[in-house]
């Protein structure tokens, strides 16, 4: 077989990759960062009690004056450990979070529209990491922070490291680590309500905070058990019970679920997420590519970052639905809305234009 | 006279002029899809393994960022730890295998090639699994990804001579069973 046959063949292998992946493998990194420093700090503090029992030690054997001063010169190699591993590293604390970030900002801007994120920053004077919430705006100057809505009009900023700036209401406020501090935002930039009625008390709870740690095997066996009353008719919780339904192997479970999501909090912003997130479900793991491309033409008509991707899985749902005729037009508005899109080369290949 | 246009690529006045440090958040936008498609193409099948694979890359990248000099230089240094990734994979399904009663099924993420393309790759990456992993990984670069004999080497970690006696050697047992493709 000629050699140019195997590349354009080696260009069909092509796997289904978009902003849902990327999310989890940065929520993948996040924790493996996380996991890191507990690790570092635990072997700083078992060499910290060496030196200190090793100084205790040499004080009183000794009844010298130097032992103490010996402690303090050893215990020094410690400091470095506390050093950032990554540039910039985000971490959604919840479902609802919703963190977009900001153009021409390289990476270090966002938006945080509701929920919740944690970054973990190393400081570049040229080019300050910022968080904007509302009116308010985070600067660091080097650090771990976490910044989340605890309601509509209100922001808890909490240092875990280093400082940061924060500028609310026309004044500078510096945080420092250990430090929690709440700031009220008069003109959120997505106010994401509470619901209006006292949720339903679930028969238990258990299964939420395994899926919110990325234990969803767990959770899913947590909610099985737990038993239909255990999800509750919320967007946040629906897509958690989903993401533990389909990230345990159970993607079928995760269906209504997020049907859930589309039909009944149609205006929440999150439910065109649920819409992608659906069809890949019905698309890659249940083989219902018809359903799927209605699933992503629901994503797109939201518009917003996902209605690029949105698209070019409907070319590809429709085609593979046999619906030639609807990936073909597809795919033409495809190339009209995105001359020069990421997923050119598949959606031309989909839609029958190549 | 040539009718070429007098044109030729060249990269972002931003990307060759950053020079400073690279910054996470550009490159696993920028190369996420990137590393995603070479483990593909690397791996053959097995889907799953791909989010593992992207992981492991870019927690390697986010850990030594400081020693990749600019935007375009990071493609090359992906395709090699990929590479590295994928290899470690690759041995260790080989190692499990020994204990299956029967040979894994071939599924290749190839949602845009025809049934005839892919029975070709299904029987391709059949052919693949039996040749050892380094000599697979060699091929694999050259004439499934495109990428030069040197990019080959610096990917695989090794001369010039071995990478082109890797591909050669992998060429000649693909060749038997494709002779008549």
């Amino acid at each position: 077989m000629p050699e140019r046959k195997w590349e354009s063949l080696g260009k069909k292998v092509e796997p289904a990759w978009g902003p849902e992946r990327d999310r989890l493998v940065r929520v993948g990194i996040a924790r493996r960062a996380q996991r890191r420093r507990v690790a570092m700090y635990a072997g700083a503090s078992v060499v910290a009690l060496a030196v200190v029992a090793e100084g205790t030690y040499a004080f009183v054997s000794v009844r010298g004056t130097h032992a103490r001063a010996d402690v303090a010169s050893v215990s020094t190699p410690v400091a470095p450990l506390s050093a950032p591993v990554a540039t910039v590293i985000v971490t959604h604390l919840s479902p609802e979070t919703i963190l977009e970030p900001m153009p021409d900002h390289g990476g270090r801007g966002f938006v945080l529209r509701s929920g919740g994120a944690r970054f973990i920053v190393s400081h570049d004077a040229e080019h300050p990491f910022v968080v904007v919430a509302g009116d308010v705006m985070i600067e660091d100057l080097g650090t771990t922070f976490t910044a989340q809505y605890p309601s509509a009009d209100r922001l808890d900023v909490s240092v875990e490291e280093g400082h940061v700036t924060v500028h609310a209401r026309g004044a500078d406020t510096e945080i420092a680590a250990g430090t929690v501090r709440q700031f009220a935002v008069s003109s959120p930039a997505l106010a994401i309500d509470k619901p209006s009625r006292a949720p339903t008390a679930p028969a238990t709870s258990s299964w939420r905070p395994l899926a919110e740690n990325g234990r969803y095997e767990e959770a899913h066996t947590a909610l099985k058990n737990a038993g239909p009353n255990a999800v509750r008719d919320e967007t946040a919780d629906l897509l958690l019970a989903a993401d533990a339904a389909r990230l345990s192997g159970y993607p079928a479970e995760a269906v209504p679920y997020l049907e859930r999501v589309v039909r009944a909090h149609s205006g929440d912003p999150r439910s065109s997420l649920a819409s992608f997130t659906l069809g890949r479900v019905l698309l890659d793991e249940l083989g219902r590519p018809r359903e799927a491309a209605d699933a992503f033409a629901r994503a797109r008509s939201a518009g917003g970052p996902l209605a690029e991707d949105a698209l070019a899985r409907e070319v590809e749902a429709a085609s593979r639905a046999g619906d030639t005729a609807r990936s073909r037009d597809l795919a033409r508005e495809y190339q009209m809305l995105y001359p020069r899109g990421r997923r050119a080369k598949a959606v031309s290949r989909f839609g029958g234009l190549d | 006279m040539s009718t070429q246009p007098y044109l030729r690529l060249v990269a972002r006045a931003s990307d060759v002029v950053s020079g400073g440090p690279v910054d996470f958040e550009v490159l696993f936008e920028r190369y996420s899809g990137y590393v995603a498609s070479l483990a593909a193409r690397l791996l053959g099948s097995g889907d799953s393994d791909l989010d593992d694979v992207v992981q492991d890359v870019f927690w390697l990248a986010a850990r030594r960022i400081g020693k990749i000099p600019d935007l375009i230089q990071a493609r090359g240094w992906l395709a090699t730890v990929t590479t590295r990734v994928v290899r470690r994979r690759l041995l260790r399904r080989r190692f499990r295998a020994l204990f299956h009663a029967g040979p894994r099924p071939i599924d290749v993420p190839a949602s845009g090639a025809t049934a005839e393309e892919h029975a070709v790759l299904a029987r391709l990456y059949q052919v693949l699994e039996e040749l050892p992993t380094d000599i697979r990984l060699a091929w694999s670069l050259r004439y499934l990804e495109g990428e030069s004999l040197e990019a080959v080497a610096a990917a695989c970690g090794c001369s010039l001579s071995t990478a082109k006696r890797r591909i050669g050697a992998a060429k000649n047992e693909i060749d038997k069973v494709f002779r008549d493709a």
